[in-house]
């Protein structure tokens, strides 16, 4: 039942895709319907989740699988339990009412379109995520969300600042899902499968491998880029480029919550890992605590509400850190409970915007007469965030309280949780109370409320968040749940409630509470300070690492183009020879052979005399400074060698090197005409940089001769010939034998291509080359940036 | 030399026969059209025979020539690329004035020798089949003269080229010196025997000279200098044909050498090749990063590929991974030839005929930069060139992503896990190259003038449906490579 629930799910988000691709066609054909009918899509998801809620409420799981390449471990399994179905309401839920809000907010702008497309592409790929069974279909849909929020964000690019957050964004996050990859294929490697199920079946086998914190690190690059966590936090802010409906969706409440969607899919698997605590607990304190620092130096309120948005990341992560069922089971509701709450203040942030066209907060003021409906959302959200009774954000706070007082080291985390939750009270009051109410702001903002498209979602969320408060039994055991059993791994009982009695996490709340207010008071004494000592730090920072990395790479990139690839063929050729020298040399030396000579004749005295030849005319190559002269020079250095082959009885050889040696000097002297001036084009120190060249290379050369020599060739050939060349050719001259009988095709051969070159040659020489042609001057260098 | 011999390599005797035949009929030809048309006829028809034959496995030519799977796979390949290097020139040569029948029947005669390498089972029919198959290369790169660049590039291409055929066969010598033979299996053999002794040492720097000569033709660092200057000078089409063609066949030759005849040389080949792997994935990648001409980039980014598709030969030692090995290499070299083909196609779409054309002055200076607005000028096209861009990245919904990750997997399961973690470093590099040229194509204003020809339209348009359809479905495909995985010999 449940398992063609999920079938009918995915097919129905296959067709998602296909309908997506219409949405610009829809947005030109009928610009009133097509938010209301492209809702329809998420509605359908949302609604079939629901359908499927009581199933799983029992305990149920569903897989469906299709196969794509099996005999790579590739399949498309799709699971549904409660985690990735919480997940999944979140996702299709807010999709619908941001689709249907950004069709009033971009009302009017001509690539509306292209955002229904892109936001339907992104539900897609970030449902997928939720429902994924195989971990290479889930980075499939990972890399999908990088690239759609890469489109959300530079939705706007005739703004420079727009495609270049865009680009950071895709950067960090697209490159973190190739690191995700990376830790996923390690567990492949150790378990010979990418299917999940499998990996948490097989935990204990993970836990002791060698290979596991390797893969336990990947993973959590992946989940740290994807999930804003520090150091690679700086992207989420920035990524406030976006439209509003954008940050609300993708940046607040679905995507980068996928990261810690992926640790809590994971948790069964990697949880038992030594390092899973430790290095979670770190990575999301640091988040939590700095990230709501940061925060605190905002007045734009969409980055405040970004910089908190990191800092609850960064406490969803420490909560898994801890591991507890009581913190994951903290960490589900507070998903959930963050999810609403953001997603209503990021809407009600762009209704703001859109009525009075700033979202700085020292500007606005008292505007909440004037959008009654858009103060009412922003407030109740603000109360959930800033967690006061009934709203669910109360019940997540005193669970955290409850949580870190339970754990380790009580003290240290319950202080530091409280410093960030007292600044996130700040927020709150700044975000949602701020611009309404109190002192009237800027006098030329002429606030006005919008359509009901602009205040109803943000409306419903928030509403939404107080309905679940109210309810706490009800979302406990329908919800929260069945998302900690999935993240467990079995069945535990969740009981929420508003009223605890005078416990010491309602002590802390209260704690909190007067905090954040009479900090939040105080926001034109507080904030300059704050921001003062971010702005002394900001040099150190990992958006400033981030910055210079990519520079750094750059400058690299730039000098190799124009130091090595400088267009001269002799360094091209240089290089190679180099790099032969250092395989083969090192070859050698690394080998610790012992380089003997073997036994030899006594040298007669013409030998001296040819290599003396040879000698004296490679050193004079080198300096003749006229063309005829090295060609004769290179000519009588064939020549001899020619006649050493002769004198140690190889005389075919010889022959050979006779005919090419006469032909090479003959062709050379016919293209001699055509060739410019000779002349020095190497300055002194290159010369002598190149002795040393030449010289490496000669001795890789002379080391392999000695390797040559010392091993006794092997003879069947000439025996072969000797054997034969009389019964078989009756011929007793061997020699003559081989060249016009054994080997008479080759000699063919040989001669057809240098007669065929020859006139190629002469012919080219006759034909070619049209005059005054000019010469190229400059090299191929700078071809840089 | 007996029919069944002949028979063996029938589909590479009827390409040389009809390319013979066609340089002579050309000489009649008016019209460039028709000889296009009988050159794509002919490898259409090569291509047949070699499907054909997919499935039979013999030795001719007294064990110089092999067909089996991993022949017939590449023999196979290799006419579709011609075809696709004639589909993308037909109306690029014409455009740019240099419509001469030689490109037809030069390219047929080139394709011929990658898939003489393909078959080559003997060390001297590989260095046979290096020099035919990139003779015609080095004309086609200075095809574009009198344009200087193009000169350039043949000129270049050449005398590196010959230098680099002279390590493969001083390589080749020191192997003969070592084994006493230069058939494939005869090499085995003697080291099987274990008789090599010391000249074991000869046969390893042999083996070391044989992978410098063809880590030329492949482009891997640092035998790639002459790449980027090779790819930006020559026509854009031959540029194209050169990165499928040679690239695939020096890597055939390499696959087919290491995996049959060094698989015992392991322990002292393996770090080189992973040393070399790395490099060309970093240096490719990095210096891809800093080029504005898309050609350059283009070039450093087949440079980049060849590092991926070296990776797959730290595997060649491991008996378990070595048909994996292949298999992944091979994979990986369709994905690189379609998402490359249709790169390179795009290109040219945009590639204006130069109006200082004949007077020296470089005509292929097409930027990034040039490519602002064509997603709104030809959304087709660009929808095309994101897909490439994608496929190139290793990113979904296409074929690169299935290709990288077979490649991936088959390096970790060789064992060398940090290998695969710098391809997969590097391939993160790499999207901001690729992926710079979406932006430019989305978020840039500007009026890109490109040309319609239906081949050329054709070209992007198969390639990309098809990286996109077979990341979906490539089974088929994946088993076929996996077949060929198994070299017959």
């Amino acid at each position: 039942m449940l398992t063609s629930q999920l079938t009918w799910l995915v097919l129905t988000l296959a067709g998602g895709v296909l309908f997506a691709a219409f949405a610009p066609l829809l947005r030109r054909r009928a610009e009133r319907l097509a938010a209301p009918l492209l809702a329809l899509l998420p509605l359908a998801v949302f609604v079939q989740l629901l359908a499927a809620l009581p199933a799983v409420q029992m305990g149920e799981t569903a897989q469906a699988r299709f196969d794509w390449v099996p005999a790579l471990g590739l399949s498309l399994t799709f699971t549904l339990d409660g985690l990735g179905l919480a997940m999944g309401l979140l996702i299709a839920g807010i999709g619908a009412l941001v689709i249907l809000y950004g069709g009033a907010y971009l009302h009017g702008h001509p690539s509306l379109g292209r955002f229904y497309a892109v936001v339907l592409l992104f539900m897609t790929a970030m449902l997928g995520i939720a429902l994924s069974g195989n971990a290479l279909l889930l980075f499939v849909f990972w890399e999908l969300t990088s690239i759609t929020s890469f489109l959300l964000i530079g939705f706007e690019h005739e703004r420079p600042g727009a495609r270049a957050a865009a680009w950071q964004a895709l950067l960090v996050t697209g490159g973190g899902g190739l690191a995700l990859m990376a830790g996923f294929a390690l567990l492949a490697v150790i378990t010979g499968s990418f299917e999940m199920n499998v990996w948490a079946a097989r935990a204990a086998e993970i836990a002791v491998h060698p290979l596991a914190p390797a893969a336990f690190l990947l993973i959590l690059g992946g989940a740290a880029t994807k999930s804003a966590q520090f150091p690679f936090h700086f992207w989420l802010p920035n990524a406030m480029e976006a439209p509003t409906p954008v940050s609300a969706y993708l940046h607040s409440a679905t995507m980068v919550k996928a990261g810690v969607f992926l640790l809590a899919r994971l948790f069964p698997v990697l949880g038992g890992l030594p390092l899973w605590t430790p290095a979670l607990t770190t990575l999301g304190l640091l988040t939590l605590v700095g990230a709501s620092l940061l925060a605190l130096a905002q007045t734009d309120l969409k980055r405040l509400l970004a910089y908190t948005t990191v800092s609850a990341l960064g406490m969803l992560v420490f909560l898994l850190g801890l591991g507890t069922p009581l913190a994951l089971k903290t960490a589900a509701l507070f998903l959930v409970t963050h999810a609403l709450y953001k997603g209503a203040l990021f809407l009600s942030a762009g209704s703001v915007d859109h009525g009075t066209g700033t979202r700085d907060i020292a500007r606005l003021g008292g505007i909440g007469r004037a959008m009654p409906f858009t103060a009412a959302a922003a407030g109740l959200a603000a109360l959930s965030m800033a967690g006061l009774p009934p709203l669910l954000g109360f019940i997540a706070k005193e669970l955290v309280y409850e949580t870190t007082l339970e754990a380790a080291a009580p003290l240290l985390l319950t202080g530091l949780t409280l410093v960030a939750n007292a600044a996130t009270v700040v927020v709150a009051v700044w975000v949602g109370w701020r611009p309404f109410w109190g002192r009237p702001g800027d006098d030329h903002l002429h606030p006005h409320e919008g359509t009901p498209g602009l205040w109803g979602p943000p409306l419903l969320l928030a509403l939404l968040g107080l309905a679940l408060g109210l309810f706490p039994a009800l979302t406990g055991d329908g919800l929260i749940a069945p998302m900690t059993a999935a993240i467990v791994g079995q069945s535990v009982k969740v009981k929420l409630a508003l009223w605890h009695g005078l416990t010491p996490m309602l002590g802390l709340s209260a704690l909190t509470l007067l905090l954040g207010v009479g900090l939040a008071a105080l926001r034109r004494v507080v904030q300059p300070r704050i921001a003062a000592f971010w702005r002394a730090l900001a040099p150190l920072g990992p958006a400033n690492l981030y910055h210079r990395f990519v520079h750094g790479l750059l400058s690299l990139a730039s000098w190799q183009t124009a130091v090595l690839q400088n267009g001269y063929l002799r360094v091209y050729a240089l290089v190679i020879v180099l790099t032969t020298a250092a395989l083969a040399g090192l070859t050698i030396v690394l080998k610790d052979v012992t380089l003997t000579l073997s036994p030899w004749q006594p040298p007669r005295f013409y030998d001296f005399i040819l290599v003396g030849v040879i000698l004296t005319a490679a050193f004079l190559v080198t300096r003749s400074r006229s063309r005829v002269a090295t060609i004769a020079l290179l000519g009588s250095i064939g020549f001899s060698i020619a006649v050493i082959f002769l004198l140690y009885s190889a005389p075919d050889l010889a022959m050979v090197q006779f005919a090419i040696e006469t032909l090479t000097v003959i062709l050379f002297v016919l293209v001699l005409y055509k060739l410019p001036k000779f002349s020095r084009l190497s300055s002194t120190p290159t010369r002598i940089a190149d002795v040393f060249f030449a010289l490496t290379g000669g001795l890789l050369m002379t080391l392999i001769m000695l390797l040559v020599s010392r091993h006794a060739s092997d003879a069947s050939a000439a025996a072969y010939y000797a054997a034969n060349s009389l019964s078989q050719a009756n011929g007793r001259n061997i020699v003559n034998v081989i060249l016009v009988d054994f080997r008479g095709l080759d000699t063919l051969g040989e001669i057809t291509v240098l007669a065929i070159a020859a006139i190629g040659v002469f012919s080219l020489i006759r034909l070619g080359g049209k005059p005054g042609r000019k010469q190229r001057a400059v090299p191929k260098g700078g071809r840089t940036k | 030399m007996t029919p069944s011999d002949l028979l063996s390599i029938l589909p590479l005797l009827v390409l040389v026969v009809w390319a013979c035949a066609l340089l002579l009929v050309d000489l009649w030809l008016k019209r460039k059209g028709v000889t296009a048309f009988l050159a794509a006829l002919g490898l259409a028809l090569t291509a047949g025979l070699a499907l054909a034959q997919a499935g039979e496995e013999t030795t001719a030519f007294g064990g110089m020539v092999a067909l089996d799977g991993f022949a017939s796979f590449l023999n196979v390949l290799f006419p579709l690329s011609g075809l696709l290097g004639i589909a993308v020139a037909y109306g690029y040569l014409k455009r740019m004035n240099i419509e001469r029948g030689e490109y037809y029947s030069l390219l047929l005669f080139s394709t011929a020798g990658m898939m003489l390498m393909a078959h080559a089972a003997d060390l001297v029919v590989v260095f046979l089949a290096l020099e035919f198959l990139s003779l015609p290369l080095y004309v086609l790169a200075a095809f574009a003269r009198p344009r200087l660049d193009s000169e350039e590039a043949g000129l270049k291409y050449f005398l590196l080229g010959a230098f680099a055929s002279a390590f493969v066969i001083y390589g080749i010598a020191l192997i003969y010196g070592a084994t006493g033979t230069t058939s494939l299996s005869g090499i085995v053999a003697a080291i099987e025997a274990g008789s090599l002794g010391t000249s074991g040492l000869l046969l390893t720097i042999g083996a070391a000279l044989f992978l410098v000569g063809f880590g030329f033709k492949v482009a891997a660092v640092p035998f790639h200098m002459w790449t980027p200057d090779v790819y930006h000078g020559a026509p854009t089409p031959v540029t194209a044909f050169m990165a499928v063609g040679a690239k695939a066949a020096g890597f055939a030759a390499l696959l087919r050498v290491f995996v049959t005849a060094f698989p015992a040389l392991d322990a002292d080949l393996t770090p080189v090749v992973w040393v070399l792997a790395a490099l060309t994935m970093f240096v490719g990648n990095v210096v891809a990063i800093a080029q504005t001409n898309i050609k350059r980039m283009l070039a450093y980014s087949s440079i980049a590929h060849a590092g991926y598709i070296l990776m797959a030969f730290v595997a060649f030692g491991n008996p378990a991974t070595r048909a994996d090995a292949v298999a992944s290499a091979l994979f990986y070299l369709v994905t690189y030839a379609l998402t490359s083909y249709g790169a390179w196609a795009a290109v040219i779409a945009l590639e204006k005929q130069d109006p200082s054309a004949g007077s020296g002055q470089a005509a292929s200076g097409l930027e990034i930069n040039d490519f602002a607005g064509l997603g709104r000028r030809r959304p087709a096209l660009a929808a095309a060139m994101t897909v490439f861009m994608l496929s190139l990245t290793g990113m979904p919904p296409t074929l690169g992503l299935v290709g990288k990750f077979y490649l991936f997997r088959t390096v970790i399961e060789a064992g060398q896990v940090w290998l695969a973690v710098i391809g997969v470093l590097t391939s993160l590099i790499s999207a901001y190259y690729y992926l710079r040229v979406v932006v430019v194509m989305y978020m840039r204003e500007g009026a890109p003038e490109t040309t319609r020809e239906p081949w050329l339209d054709f070209t992007w348009a198969v390639s990309a449906l098809a990286t996109v359809i077979l990341s979906f479905l490539p089974m088929a495909l994946f088993a076929w490579a996996s077949a060929a995985g198994v070299m017959g010999f």
